[in-house]
């Protein structure tokens, strides 16, 4: 949406409307997967949908700061192209109040689509139960999700066939702020 | 067939410190944790018997596991699930539930067909006996 430089309106902003519209998800992007983004960028759109007050943080977007005053959130949607070996990243970025939704990674499986629908729900506790012992989910996140995959034949087949699928695109986001390193005095 | 309710269960069963490490989660959260158990696990059966009224001003991950200890001793063949309650304005709801006992035969459900008027057929979710 903010791609598109002819209507000019940032998804940020198109976040904020649909919030005061009462709407109840909205797909606001995954960082990784095919929908590609800059991750604080994406970040702001989250926080936009989900956080009762919105600090000022240019580095997200937010320049001004929105206190939402109990105003229900949005459900923000993460879908396309995301796969159960990216859980760690998936959590890391956009946390728990969000839909993930698996497409081609539950369809796609090699055993079926209830082994993909197994091999992804997997991932998902094993991630969330590791991060709430206090593990270090971004940097052992691969490892997390190796270990369980030994009592978990869904998921090993799950990670043999995207565990290495990553789109690596450059994000084309253009943040409107872009931090300046200030010299120390 | 192994019931897959709540966070965790498509995991192998919990351990007593990964229990306590979940419950300390929940308590450095702000949320109030409660112990529940029944013997109809049914989709539809959302309110679980309470094990003692839920826990507002327990700070101690110990404490609520010898609750869910106490509740196990008492139920050893019913389900018992810990649930964590967030009491933040606009959340006000559990945010994290799951299974810590469960029956050794775990018998599963069936489907049941009723035959309704004309060709009409209903399905309902039975208890497998």
């Amino acid at each position: 949406m903010t791609r598109q430089r002819s209507h000019g309106v940032s998804f940020r902003v198109i976040a904020k409307w649909m919030r005061l519209a009462g709407v109840d998800h909205l797909h606001a992007g995954t960082v990784v997967g095919k929908l590609e983004g800059d991750p604080n960028t994406v970040q702001g759109f989250y926080n936009v949908l989900r956080e009762p007050l919105n600090a000022v943080d240019p580095s997200r977007g937010i320049f001004f700061e929105q206190n939402w005053a109990g105003l229900n959130g949005v459900m923000p949607v993460a879908s396309g192209g995301i796969h159960a070996g990216q859980m760690h990243q998936l959590l890391t970025y956009l946390g728990d109040d969000t839909v993930l939704q698996f497409g081609g990674g539950t369809i796609g499986h090699p055993m079926g689509i209830a082994a993909g629908a197994t091999a992804n729900r997997v991932a998902l506790e094993a991630m969330v139960l590791a991060r709430n012992e206090g593990r270090d989910i971004w940097n052992e996140g691969p490892q997390i999700l190796a270990d369980v995959a030994r009592h978990c034949t869904p998921l090993k087949a799950a990670l043999d066939t995207w565990g290495e699928v990553t789109f690596n695109y450059a994000s084309t986001d253009t943040p409107d702020f872009i931090p300046t390193p200030t010299a120390a005095a | 067939m192994r019931l897959t309710q709540g966070a965790f269960s498509f995991l192998p069963d919990l351990t007593d410190a990964q229990i306590a490490a979940q419950i300390e989660y929940c308590l450095q959260q702000g949320w109030a944790t409660s112990v529940e158990y029944t013997d109809d696990p049914h989709p539809r059966n959302t309110y679980w018997e309470m094990f003692g009224m839920p826990m507002f001003d327990m700070k101690d991950a110990a404490g609520v596991l010898q609750e869910v200890n106490a509740c196990r001793h008492t139920f050893p063949n019913h389900y018992v699930r810990v649930n964590a309650f967030d009491a933040t304005r606009g959340v006000e709801s559990v945010r994290l539930s799951f299974i810590v006992n469960r029956p050794p035969e775990e018998p599963g459900f069936g489907l049941i067909r009723e035959e309704g008027a004309g060709r009409n057929i209903r399905y309902t979710l039975g208890r497998r006996a």
